[in-house]
């Protein structure tokens, strides 16, 4: 299958911008409305794991903060960002929020910054309005540097958020069901394609994966994978190696961003609000943790999961707050659950893989 | 009808306690055997007469949260967020950080840390809330006890962290949560942030009125705006005194007498504190009253206090000649207080609650910290790096170089926790000290 995929990140990035006129922006974690900058002819790049070393962001950040903080930092700083027109910051947690601040305001990187707040839950009739102006204001700040925001032509990158959404549901749909002939590896390759892929590129993409994959139902044993990132990568070579199917996910970068219903609103500033509010429990938008339960519970059954994989990103304060909650409630029915601290590119330690391999053999 | 006579009864109790009971108690402690006082550095000043009706006050306010409960409705409420609004439908109000510093300056915050992490709660999350947590699960606390909250009231201009922690809290007790959601300012504050906060509140008053049965009185809570406003006033002339040589308080003693303004903003209480406070600061610049005897040079404090190294760093630093005048952290409750206005509470509060340092970008921390260097005829600066505060602490290193940079003063950072001693190592801390008083006094 790999003939899907483009060459490489940079190669496909450059010929974005030589071939389409494309600016390029690196955007941080996590949720953002993607459809304004694709209209404003803007590639969103997401920040998330850049295989770098943090020596240098190490000269900004403590020892406490977590390392996707760092590996952005660090790739702002190495000058790996060289290609990127500017950048945006969502507001997803305090190092993040601060970080936007040493860059723009300390760093300096000669790029225009952006940031953008969405509301936090409890959400009243007010985060609906907030959310919208701030989509609108987001537009009108871009539009000051990359020309106005063209109304018809967002309605179309919309229509395209709706159909990558709708394709994406299918793919976890064909997966929870056993249905999916693909390896974990080769599944999350293809769904983070979606961190830097245009829709005009990821929706082929997509189909076609979803075509050449569907198959015999699978009779592997399932678990749900939790956390910010299916990192490291090894994690999902390991389980398929123990043929361990990752069944369903309560991913940040995945599913919790990717899973969403269709949008039944005509404007298209209405829909990515609908998006928005009807998105899965999440820890950055301080959903509460009994929907957070709730939902984990409803994956678990509708993939006829054995257990859970919790993947905690150290230092992570909103995937750990929540954590306690979650595991009394799964162990309350019965499921096994395992905890792993991972960093995003260090591989997996020996003992670290020996729980896994422990893990697979108590849940077949 | 038992239901309302036991309110009653509940009522009629606290009343009883709030006005015989509590004041003869704090009395009878008065009077009775006094502890040894403990070892002081030669090298300070006269205490302040202050410090005993600090005492007093915060005792009978954690005293009376005791008896609250049933009375009125009690609500637990983080350091940042607009209390005013809770005021008028007479909540007992209740600060859990308070509470935490309290622990951490008890030196009990390793061991209701430890409560919480035996409940899956990780070392590496704020201890404020893990000390929090740890009395939930084992009800330890050196205050007796601690009233059970009907709300939780919460605002994100300090952190999400608090969001997070409460959220937590609402699902164990399963009470209602009110968020007060403050856009971060990564530029300038703007009229939809604005139009977004006034409309939360007017969106709580519903939410209040069902949690507390009263309703809510506009007229009352104007009233409470200003004495807020007044209380962050007079704190803020408190804080000003120390802009005279000698200052006739450090800003440990201002680490202390910082709990009114956060437990008991919008009370006459605090107000009246204040006054006699600045009033006591006044008479000690009039008679050349220094906080420490031989002040030589002036320091700077940024972030929240390591509150179990408060005595031995006020003791270390004196005898250092070395006073530390300003913090940005007591700063923090009277810095964005003059947009308080009675005629617009809602509008004003929004802004005077969005607009706090760590709702703010990193530059405006510079703007300030350089003004309030200046002010203040700071000679260095000590810096803070606490594991449990990101949004205070993510930026320092760059702040560091800023500072150092532009006003060619000497700064140190010191790595601690608020109150987890175990995240404190005193060999590297001294060690960076020691580099730092000699550069000071080189």
């Amino acid at each position: 299958m790999t003939e899907l995929y483009p060459p490489s990140r940079i190669e496909y990035l450059l010929r974005q911008r030589e071939v389409y006129g494309r600016h390029l922006f690196g955007v941080f974690p996590a949720q953002y409305p993607r459809e304004i900058l694709c209209a404003m002819n803007i590639l969103p790049v997401e920040i998330w794991d850049p295989p770098l070393d943090t020596s240098h962001a190490d000269a900004h950040l403590q020892p406490y903060i977590c390392s996707i903080v760092k590996l952005g930092l660090e790739l702002i700083i190495q000058g790996k960002g060289g290609i990127l027109d500017g950048f945006l910051f969502p507001h997803t947690c305090d190092s993040i929020q601060n970080l936007s601040s040493i860059v723009n305001d300390y760093l300096k990187p000669g790029k225009p910054c952006y940031f953008f707040y969405y509301p936090k839950w409890p959400y009243r009739e007010s985060s609906r309005h907030f959310y919208i102006d701030q989509i609108k204001s987001l537009a009108v700040r871009l539009g000051e540097q990359f020309g106005a925001l063209d109304y018809p032509r967002f309605k179309q990158y919309v229509e395209k958020g709706q159909k990558v959404a709708s394709v994406m549901r299918e793919l976890y749909s064909l997966r929870a069901r056993g249905g999916l002939n693909a390896s974990n590896v080769e599944f999350y390759r293809t769904v983070r394609q979606g961190e830097f892929l245009h829709p005009d590129d990821l929706i082929p993409l997509l189909e076609k994966f979803l075509a050449e994959s569907q198959g015999t139902p699978r009779n592997d044993t399932s678990v749900i994978l939790s956390g910010v990132l299916p990192n490291p990568p090894e994690i999902l070579a390991l389980l398929d190696e123990l043929k361990i199917r990752v069944g369903d996910d309560d991913l940040l970068a995945c599913g919790r961003r990717y899973l969403v219903p269709p949008s039944q609103s005509q404007d298209p500033f209405e829909a990515l609000a609908e998006r928005y509010f009807q998105m899965p429990p999440c820890t950055t938008r301080n959903s509460p943790i009994r929907e957070r339960l709730e939902d984990l519970i409803n994956k678990i059954e509708g993939s006829n999961a054995r257990g859970v994989i919790f993947c905690m990103i150290k230092f992570c304060e909103p995937e750990l707050f929540d954590l306690p909650h979650l595991i009394e409630g799964l162990k309350k029915k019965g499921l096994p659950i395992l905890v792993v601290e991972v960093e995003p590119n260090q591989g997996l330690t020996g003992q670290l893989t020996t729980r896994i391999e422990a893990f697979g053999e108590m849940i077949r | 009808m038992v239901k309302r006579l036991m309110s009653l009864s509940k009522k009629i109790k606290y009343r009883l306690m709030k006005d015989v009971g509590a004041p003869g108690i704090m009395r009878f402690l008065g009077m009775g055997k006094k502890r040894p006082p403990r070892k002081k550095s030669p090298s300070l000043g006269p205490p302040l007469t202050c410090n005993r009706s600090l005492k007093e006050l915060m005792a009978m306010h954690y005293l009376l949260s005791r008896y609250a409960q049933g009375a009125m409705p009690v609500a637990w409420v983080t350091s940042g967020a607009p209390v005013e609004i809770l005021r008028p439908f007479d909540f007992y109000t209740f600060y859990p950080e308070n509470h935490g510093a309290l622990c951490g300056a008890q030196k009990m915050g390793p061991e209701l840390c430890a409560e919480a992490e035996e409940h899956g709660y990780h070392q590496d999350l704020c201890s404020y809330a893990r000390i929090d947590l740890g009395h939930y699960f084992s009800g330890k606390t050196p205050v007796g006890r601690l009233p059970k909250p009907d709300l939780l009231f919460a605002s994100n201009n300090i952190c999400q962290t608090v969001v997070y922690w409460y959220k937590a809290l609402a699902e164990y007790w399963k009470i209602p949560l009110i968020l007060f959601d403050t856009p971060y300012n990564f530029g300038e504050i703007n009229e939809v942030d604005i139009s977004y906060m006034v409309h939360q509140f007017k969106e709580m008053i519903p939410l209040l009125e069902q949690i507390s049965k009263r309703r809510f009185r506009y007229k009352r809570f104007q009233e409470i705006v200003g004495l807020a406003k007044e209380a962050s006033l007079t704190w803020g002339e408190v804080l000003s005194t120390m802009k005279v040589r000698p200052s006739p308080m450090t800003i440990f003693d201002a680490f202390m007498h910082l709990a009114p303004i956060v437990s008991l903003r919008g009370l006459l209480a605090a107000l009246e504190h204040y006054r006699a406070l600045l009033a006591e600061l006044k008479d000690r610049v009039a008679h050349g009253v220094g906080a420490i005897k031989n002040e030589r040079w002036r320091l700077m404090w940024d972030n929240i206090a390591i509150w179990y190294k408060m005595r031995d760093f006020s003791n270390l630093f004196a005898e250092r000649s070395m006073n530390f005048v300003t913090a940005t952290y007591t700063n923090a409750w009277t810095e964005t207080i003059g947009y308080l206005d009675e005629a617009k509470p809602f509008e004003s509060m929004a802004k005077a609650y969005s607009l706090v340092i760590l709702n703010n970008n990193l530059n405006h921390r510079l703007q300030l910290m350089e003004r309030l260097i200046q002010e203040f005829q700071v000679d260095g600066l000590v810096i803070h790096s606490a594991r449990s505060c990101k949004p205070y602490s993510v930026g320092q290193y760059d702040l560091k170089k800023l500072i150092t940079e532009r006003l060619g003063i000497p700064t140190v950072v010191i790595e601690a926790d608020i109150t987890d001693s175990r995240a404190y190592s005193e060999e590297q801390a001294m060690v960076r000290l020691e580099a730092f008083f000699e550069t000071l006094e080189g």
